[in-house]
């Protein structure tokens, strides 16, 4: 007996570790167990996963048949209740009627008698039950009992083996299609690339027929990415956009559908929530599991599971590869920055070369509009007109056509090819000229509303025309200076932000150097003037120098003059018309007489004559001079043309402005010795600082030589053969006297036009009467001055 | 016959004014300064004083001025060879205020103004 049992016992041992199959060694087991305890049949009811059913797995006469393979809920007939119990039961059928729930057993054995079960279960988990079945009345005993709860022991046991090999060959398996998803999404950080390698994984991983993958913005609610693989049924559920994010006390989230298509077949769809860091949220969906028959599977758990796995790893390799695009982006954008930066900066290198505005302007729209530079189809620059408050068009271009690989500093030099007309673009700086005036007046830019012509000025109305502009106001020490304005109207391409950006920070320069230039020219006008005044003091300080010694000279010569010549004359007298003596002694009075001549000139032009100031009527003046010059002018054939205003009388030496006349008559005629037409007009005319009388005086002598024309108002520069080349300078000087001025029109090849013009009002404050202070005594001896 | 002084430090001048003078038949006395010329007109009655203004000694306008206050009655004609001195109204006192030169017609055509009655 001891003996039977130890060999029982060996056996199962034998049985327990053999390297058999867990399906091989369990039958084994059951086997051994009948055989050994002599009974009609061992049986093992395995409970299922859901721990609700409990189902004949092995039977001790081989393989179950199907219609064989009855089960019992928990806690129902000998089987259920023993699970549930987990206690031994031991029936007869004959001692007590068999519960209802115990005649299934019939169909295994019609002629059983005794029922004894046993729980199959270790120290915390229940597998199953033994069932031992005899057709004998028989009772169970104590070594029979223990037999049986050792074999249900090493059942235990080896089920345990058994789930635990499973689990761990699934563990693998799952970690292998992990490995295999990850090394796709570390593989590329490209993130359009990377989105499709988890689709197209998840749905292979998965055997699904199709899988997608879409993110939607957590702000806007926008799908930002979504990639697809495979065949999404059209016609089948998907997840919709408002996915949920967190699951409910069942557990984490997900979403599962079915639905049928037109064709009657079930399509099914397993989503699960993708969620980064709270911003963005999506969802990772795979749809139709393959079935080996071609049809579809619903998916499992363990999809599910495999499912947010994957979703984990997919969110972080997203968050990656958004991460690396961001910072790629980050990259890009600072490449395009530098290279705008650069660019501003050959812009203000180009501006330093000059400070001229017109060449400024030119430079600074190149700038804009060439493609090196920040490549807007058009620029427009208006300045701000201080006295009229308006803007006023200054230089507007399209883009200069030249080679894109001409060097920037070198392009931004050249000419505008494309000038556009603006400069009668007027607009009152006035805010109820339209938004885009306001914001120049606040000193903000400005970007239009597309298609809204209201948004420009009244003035530009129909002038210009463009979809989408932008504007961005001059400032110089808080003061609107003037606006750029930039289109791409031409190619019809959209305002990009950041030459708009580039254009903000170098409108700042050019408000500078375009005010720089407005100062400069301010400075530069005024030099101008301050090196003609003190041209014009040097002039004076030479003439006054000039004056001093021709002054004592002239007295010095003129005695020793009046010596020769009236000796000479007194020769004369003495010696015979048949002489030869007396053409010499003519010689000599002819010669001093010139002298003298000179003397006077020299003596009227270094000032040695008296002033005779009176209210005069400039055209009596001319008519008096003109009949000086009466003869030449008949001589000559030279038709003089009158065409006189009615001027206000002038304060001035009448004596004096008689000479002036005369000295212009004299170089017309000597321009017009061929004969021509001289022509006198008086009119008035308005200058800054006052009214003047003007006359002038106009030959048809064919104009002064430009070589010399610089030097017509020179004192002793003459370019007659005779004269003291005085003549200009002393009407110049006489006229300066009377604080007017001398002008010349010169046309080469018509002739020469001199304008007099004397202030009237100005300098008439004091009246004098008649005709100056000096006496009539001294008046009559002006013959010899 | 009229006489005539002619004050001017120059002896050229001095040679010419009384050649022609003489010649138009005046008696010419001669002196080389202003103070001369004083000397000339205490002693000698004059109908006319040539005076030149730039002298040594005393110029014409001082010995205009003291000839007038002698002589108001007689005739001075100053002869400079400067114009400016127009503007100064000591010399408006002469009767005639000639610059000059070597044509001597206007100076004495004006002596014959002054000695025609």
């Amino acid at each position: 007996m001891v003996a039977e049992r130890t060999a029982f016992l060996n056996q199962m041992v034998e049985v327990f570790t053999s390297t058999v199959s867990f399906g091989e060694r369990l039958n084994n087991m059951v086997h051994l167990l009948a055989r050994n305890l002599k009974v009609d049949l061992a049986l093992y009811f395995a409970l299922d996963k859901a721990k609700e059913t409990l189902f004949l797995n092995i039977s001790s006469q081989g393989p179950v048949p199907p219609h064989l393979r009855v089960e019992f809920p928990l806690g129902q007939g000998i089987v259920g209740e023993t699970a549930a119990t987990r206690k031994i039961k031991v029936v007869h059928r004959d001692h007590r009627p068999a519960p209802q729930t115990n005649a299934l057993l019939e169909k295994l054995h019609p002629a059983y008698h005794t029922l004894a079960c046993f729980p199959v279960a270790d120290d915390n988990f229940l597998y199953g039950v033994m069932l031992l079945m005899d057709r004998e009345d028989r009772s169970i005993t104590p070594t029979e009992r223990q037999s049986v709860q050792l074999v249900s022991l090493m059942l235990a046991g080896t089920l345990r083996q058994a789930i635990l090999q499973d689990e761990a060959k699934k563990r693998i398996a799952e970690l292998s299609v992990l490995f295999e998803v990850g090394k796709a999404l570390a593989s590329t950080v490209e993130l359009e690339e990377l989105l499709e390698r988890i689709v197209s994984t998840t749905a292979k991983v998965i055997t699904a027929r199709g899988a997608s993958l879409q993110i939607a913005d957590a702000v806007s609610g926008e799908v930002r990415v979504s990639s697809r693989y495979g065949r999404v049924p059209s016609g089948g559920p998907f997840p919709p956009p408002d996915f949920p994010v967190s699951g409910g006390p069942a557990g984490p989230a997900y979403f599962e559908a079915e639905a049928m298509d037109s064709q009657g077949r079930t399509h099914y769809c397993l989503a699960v929530p993708l969620i980064f860091k709270g911003q963005l949220r999506g969802a990772l969906g795979v749809y139709d599991k393959l079935a080996p028959d071609d049809g579809h599977l619903p998916f499992d758990p363990e999809n599910r599971q495999l499912l947010y796995t994957m979703a984990g790893l997919i969110v972080s390799a997203i968050e990656n590869a958004l991460t690396y695009q961001q910072v790629e982006e980050l990259a890009e954008k600072n490449q395009r920055m530098v290279k705008n930066l650069t660019v501003l900066q050959e812009i203000s290198q180009a501006l330093l070369t000059t400070v001229q505005a017109d060449k400024l302007l030119s430079i600074i729209l190149q700038g804009l509009t060439l493609e090196q530079g920040l490549g807007f189809d058009r620029a427009m620059v208006m300045l701000v007109d201080e006295a009229t408050q308006t803007l006023k068009g200054a230089k507007a271009a399209r883009r200069t056509p030249l080679p894109p690989d001409l060097p920037l500093p070198r392009a931004l030099l050249l000419p505008l090819a494309q000038e556009v007309p603006v400069a009668d673009w007027e607009v009152p700086l006035q805010a109820d000229e339209g938004p885009l005036v306001v914001a120049a007046l606040q000193k903000r830019p400005y970007l239009n509303q597309p298609g809204l012509d209201s948004d420009l000025p009244r003035a530009l109305r129909g002038r210009y025309t463009a979809s989408e502009f932008f504007m961005v106001p001059l400032v110089v020490k808080d003061r609107t200076t003037g606006l750029i304005l930039v289109d791409n109207q031409d190619s019809g391409r959209s305002l990009d932000p950041e030459p708009l950006d580039s254009l903000q920070m170098f409108a700042t320069e050019a408000a500078l150097v375009l005010e720089n230039a407005q100062l400069y020219s301010t400075i530069e006008a005024n030099n101008r003037e301050l090196l003609l005044i003190r041209e014009r003091m040097l002039e004076s300080d030479r003439l006054a120098a000039l004056s001093s010694l021709a002054s004592g000279m002239a007295h010095e010569i003129r005695n020793p003059l009046v010596s020769i010549g009236g000796f000479a004359r007194r020769i004369a007298k003495l010696v015979d018309e048949k002489s030869p003596l007396r053409g010499y002694v003519e010689v000599i009075q002819e010669e001093v007489t010139r002298l003298e001549k000179l003397l006077r000139e020299i003596l009227d032009f270094t000032g040695e004559n008296l002033s005779y100031y009176g209210d005069h009527d400039l055209g009596k003046i001319i008519e008096d001079t003109l009949i000086l010059v009466q003869r030449d002018l008949d001589a000559f054939k030279i038709k003089v043309v009158k065409d006189f205003s009615p001027l206000p009388r002038l304060h001035c030496d009448d004596r004096q402005m008689k000479q002036v006349f005369y000295n212009l008559f004299q170089n017309a005629i000597q321009a017009m010795h061929q004969g021509g037409v001289l022509t006198i007009r008086t009119y008035t005319m308005n200058k800054e600082d006052g009214v003047y009388a003007a006359a002038a005086i106009s030959d048809t002598g064919g104009g002064i030589p430009l070589e010399v024309l610089h030097n017509i108002f020179n004192p002793f520069f003459s370019t007659k053969d005779y004269g003291t080349g005085l003549g200009l300078a002393i009407a110049q000087r006489i006229v300066s006297r009377h604080y007017g001025q001398i002008e010349v029109n010169n046309e080469m090849g018509k002739g020469v036009t001199f304008i007099v013009s004397l202030p009237v009002a100005k300098y008439c404050l004091v009246k004098e009467e008649g005709q100056g202070a000096a006496p009539a005594a001294v008046l009559k001896a002006t013959k010899g001055g | 016959m009229k006489k005539i002084l002619v004050a001017d430090d120059e002896m050229s001048i001095r040679l010419l004014y009384s050649e022609e003078l003489k010649e138009e038949g005046y008696e010419v006395y001669l002196a080389s300064n202003g103070r001369e010329a004083l000397e000339v007109v205490d002693k000698i009655p004059l109908d006319l004083v040539i005076l030149d203004i730039k002298m040594p000694e005393m110029d014409g306008i001082e010995a205009l001025r003291q000839i007038k206050e002698r002589r108001p009655d007689l005739p001075v004609l100053l002869s400079t060879a400067y114009g400016e001195y127009r503007q100064d109204f000591a010399t408006w006192a002469s009767d005639e205020y000639l610059v000059k030169s070597s044509d001597l017609e206007d100076l004495k055509s004006a002596v014959k103004r002054y000695l025609q009655d």
